[in-house]
C-alpha cells in the first residue's frame, strides 16, 4: 500500500465515527449486518444469545463511519449506530473486500 | 409542557401508558423502538426474512419525515391485510388496522375519504395486494386516491407454507409447483402504472437506503403511490429455488442471507425505466437473473379528493341556480280540506310519458297542494316501447305504505296495461282510457266507471303526440278532483320542456274541459256516472 496516493486535502477530511451497539438478545443471526457492512466492522461471533443464535460482534469498531446501513438492514432491531464525532484519518486507505471477514 | 407539544413517546408516558409485560423484549434500547409495540415483539418473522428490513426502512422514512418535514405521526395510519406482511400493522406503534385478507386497500380508501388529513399507508404482501385484493388495488390506482401502497413481494404465500402465488416467477418452484411454475406472474409496477398510479417504484430490501429514500418520496407524493419491495422468503421460497442455495460458509442454513447476496448480484438500478420493461427476469430453471429496480414513474396528477372537490363545487353552483329557479315558483294558498288516501295507477308503454305523468301528479300534490305524495314506477327492460307503469299515492296524512293497495283511479294508455291493471281497480273506481288506443274488452268490468278520450289524437292535432299524457292529466284532474287544477298546471309547467310549454298547457286545458263536460253530462263509456 505504499504507493496509494493521498488526497491533497487530507488534513481537512473528516471521517465520521460511529459507535456500533448490538442488542444481542434480539438477534436472530441472519448475518445481514456482517455481510453488507461496507467497512467490515462486524463478524459473526462464536457465542450464542438467549435464543441460541450467534449474534454479530465488533471486530474493527474504529472503522465504523456511522453510515447506518446495519440499522436499516437488521430485521430484528438488534443493531444500531450512534454518532461518535469525527476523526482526521492518519492516512486514507482503500478497503479490501475480503478484509474483516472471518 | 402542554400535552399537544410533547413528543409522542413522552405523551404516552405522560398518559400513564405502560405496555403489557408479555414478552422478554426490553423496549427503548433501539432508536426505532419508539415506533414499535414492544409488547408484541420479537416479531414472528424467520431468520433472514426481508420483512423486518422492509419495516425498518418504513420506520426510518417516517422518523426522517417527522424530524425534517415536521410530520405528526399521529396522523399516519397503517393498514395491512393478511399474511406475514400483514403483521406489520400489529408491530408499529401508530394508528393501525389489521384487516381481512385482500381488503386492506378498501379499508384504507374508507379511512382516507372519511378523514382526508390522515396519511394512509397500506403495507401488505403480494398475495394480499396482487392476489385476492388485486381488484381493489387496480381500482385504487385508477382513482388516484392519495394513499401509499407498499407491497412486500416475496414471490409466494409464505405464511401458509410457500404455495405458488400471483407473483411467483415463471418456472420458479414453490411447494405446490415442484416442477416449475407454469403460470406467468404479474409485473406489479407495470400493473400499477397501467392502472393509473402516479408514483411507481421497486427496490429489493438489500437496497435499504434507496428504499428508505423512495418511501419518503412515496409518502409525500400527492396521489396514489406504489412501492414494490422485493424481500427474501428465507424459509419457504428460498428452500425450493436456486437463489437460496449459495455457499454458506458456516453451514448455518442462512438462506435469507444467500438470497440477499443473490439480489446484490442481479439487482440493476435503472430509474425512469418504462414499467413494461421493469422486469424480473428468470432463466429456464426459474432462477432470478435480473431485477430491474428504481423509481419508474413520478408523474403527479390531480388525486381523487381534488376531483371530488371540483365536482362538488360544480354541483353546488348548479344547485344554487336550480334553487333560485325553485324559489321563484309561485305559491298557492294552503289547502284546508282533508284528502283521504287516494291511489292512482297509470299504465301504458314506454315513451308515452307515463312515468312523467305520475311524477307530475305527485309533484302537484306534494309541492303545490301541500299534501303527502308517494310515487313509484315500474317498467320493463326496454327504454321505449316496453310496458311502463307509475303508481301515485296521495293523502293528507303521512303515507306509511308506498305501494298501491287498491287503486281508486286509473289512467290507461295501452292494451297491455289495460289487461294488466284494470282487474286491480277498486269497485266503483274511475278508469280513464285513451279511447284511440285502448279498445274495451267484451267482458269489461261493469262495477267501475269508465271514461274515454282520444288523447293521442287530440295531441296530434295540437301538433305533438307526446302531449297525450298531458291531455289525460287534465282529464284526470277534472274527473277525480283530488289535486287542484292550478297545482297541476304549475306542475306541468315545471316538468315539460320550455319549448312545448304552450302546447302542453293547451293540451291540459282541453283535457280538463273535456273532463268537466263528460262528468257533468254523465256519459261514461261503461258503468254508472
Amino acid at each position: 500500500m505504499a504507493y496509494w496516493r493521498q488526497p491533497l486535502d487530507r488534513d481537512r477530511v473528516r471521517v465520521p465515527q460511529g459507535i456500533v451497539h448490538i442488542i444481542e438478545d434480539r438477534c436472530k443471526g441472519c448475518g445481514f449486518c456482517v455481510e453488507f457492512c461496507p467497512q467490515h466492522v462486524l463478524a459473526m461471533s462464536r457465542r450464542t444469545n438467549a435464543k441460541g443464535y450467534h449474534p454479530p460482534e465488533i471486530v474493527d469498531g474504529a472503522h465504523c463511519v456511522n453510515c447506518g446501513l446495519c440499522t436499516l438492514l437488521c430485521p430484528d432491531f438488534a443493531i444500531y449506530v450512534t454518532d461518535g464525532g469525527a476523526r482526521i484519518p492518519d492516512r486514507i486507505e482503500p478497503i479490501r473486500r475480503d478484509e474483516g471477514k472471518r | 409542557m402542554p400535552e399537544e407539544e410533547m413528543h409522542r413517546s413522552e405523551r404516552l408516558k405522560h398518559l400513564g401508558y405502560e405496555p403489557p409485560d408479555e414478552s422478554d423484549w426490553v423496549t427503548g434500547l433501539h432508536p426505532m423502538d419508539e415506533l414499535l409495540r414492544g409488547e408484541r415483539l420479537p416479531h414472528i418473522w424467520c431468520q433472514g426474512c426481508g420483512l423486518g428490513t422492509a419495516l425498518t426502512t418504513f420506520i426510518g422514512a417516517l422518523q426522517w419525515l417527522e424530524k425534517n418535514r415536521g410530520w405528526d405521526l399521529d396522523k399516519v395510519a397503517v393498514v395491512s391485510g393478511i399474511g406475514c406482511t400483514g403483521r406489520i400493522a400489529g408491530y408499529v406503534r401508530l394508528d393501525s388496522f389489521h384487516t381481512t385478507h385482500g381488503r386492506a386497500i378498501p379499508f384504507a380508501t374508507g379511512l382516507k375519504l372519511a378523514n382526508p388529513e390522515l396519511k394512509v399507508v397500506v403495507l401488505s404482501g403480494d398475495g394480499d395486494i396482487a392476489g385476492i385484493g388485486g381488484n381493489h388495488f387496480i381500482h385504487a390506482a385508477r382513482r388516484n386516491l392519495e394513499i401509499t401502497v407498499v407491497c412486500v413481494n416475496n414471490f409466494n404465500y409464505g405464511m401458509t407454507g410457500g404455495q405458488v402465488g400471483p407473483t411467483t416467477p415463471h418456472e420458479a418452484r414453490a411447494v405446490t409447483t415442484q416442477y416449475g411454475n407454469f403460470e406467468y406472474p404479474f409485473n406489479l409496477p407495470y400493473l400499477a402504472a397501467a392502472s393509473g398510479a402516479s408514483f411507481v417504484a421497486r427496490w429489493t430490501v438489500l437496497h435499504a437506503r434507496q428504499l428508505e429514500w423512495t418511501l419518503r418520496e412515496a409518502l409525500t407524493h400527492p396521489g396514489f403511490s406504489f412501492v414494490e419491495v422485493i424481500a427474501p422468503c428465507s424459509t419457504a421460497y428460498a428452500r425450493w429455488n436456486p437463489e437460496g442455495r449459495g455457499l454458506d460458509p458456516e453451514g448455518l442454513g442462512r438462506r435469507g442471507l444467500e438470497v440477499m447476496k443473490h439480489y446484490q448480484r442481479v439487482g440493476r438500478t435503472m430509474h425512469g425505466t418504462h414499467p413494461k420493461d421493469a422486469e424480473i427476469r428468470v432463466n429456464e430453471k426459474g432462477e432470478i437473473v435480473e431485477i430491474i429496480e428504481g423509481k419508474f414513474l413520478d408523474d403527479p396528477k390531480p388525486d381523487l379528493k381534488a376531483a371530488i372537490d371540483r365536482q362538488a363545487a360544480l354541483a353546488e353552483k348548479w344547485w344554487l341556480a336550480e334553487k333560485k329557479a325553485l324559489d321563484s315558483r309561485p305559491r298557492f294558498p294552503k289547502r284546508t280540506d282533508r284528502v283521504p288516501r287516494t291511489e292512482v295507477q297509470l299504465g301504458g308503454f314506454g315513451g308515452q310519458g307515463i312515468i312523467s305523468a305520475g311524477r307530475i301528479i305527485g309533484q302537484a300534490a306534494a309541492i303545490y297542494d301541500g299534501l303527502e305524495a308517494c310515487f313509484t314506477q315500474s317498467y320493463g327492460p326496454e327504454a321505449r316501447g316496453g310496458a311502463a307503469g307509475a303508481q301515485v299515492v296521495i293523502s293528507s296524512d303521512p303515507i306509511h305504505h308506498p305501494h298501491l293497495i287498491q287503486p281508486t283511479s286509473m289512467i290507461i294508455m295501452s292494451k297491455e296495461a289495460y289487461s294488466k291493471y284494470v282487474p286491480t281497480l277498486a269497485p266503483g273506481g274511475t278508469l280513464l282510457i285513451d279511447s284511440g288506443l285502448v279498445k274495451l274488452r267484451e267482458d269489461h268490468r261493469q262495477d267501475i266507471v269508465t271514461y274515454g278520450l282520444p288523447a293521442t289524437q287530440i295531441a296530434e292535432e295540437l301538433g305533438n303526440n307526446r302531449a297525450a299524457n298531458t291531455v289525460l292529466l287534465g282529464f284526470w284532474t277534472a274527473m277525480v278532483g283530488v289535486v287542484r287544477r292550478e297545482a297541476m298546471r304549475q306542475s306541468v309547467t315545471d316538468s315539460v320542456p320550455p319549448k312545448t310549454l304552450d302546447l302542453n298547457l293547451k293540451a291540459f286545458d282541453i283535457g280538463y274541459e273535456e273532463g268537466l263536460r263528460q262528468r257533468a253530462g254523465g256519459h261514461p263509456l261503461v258503468g254508472e256516472g
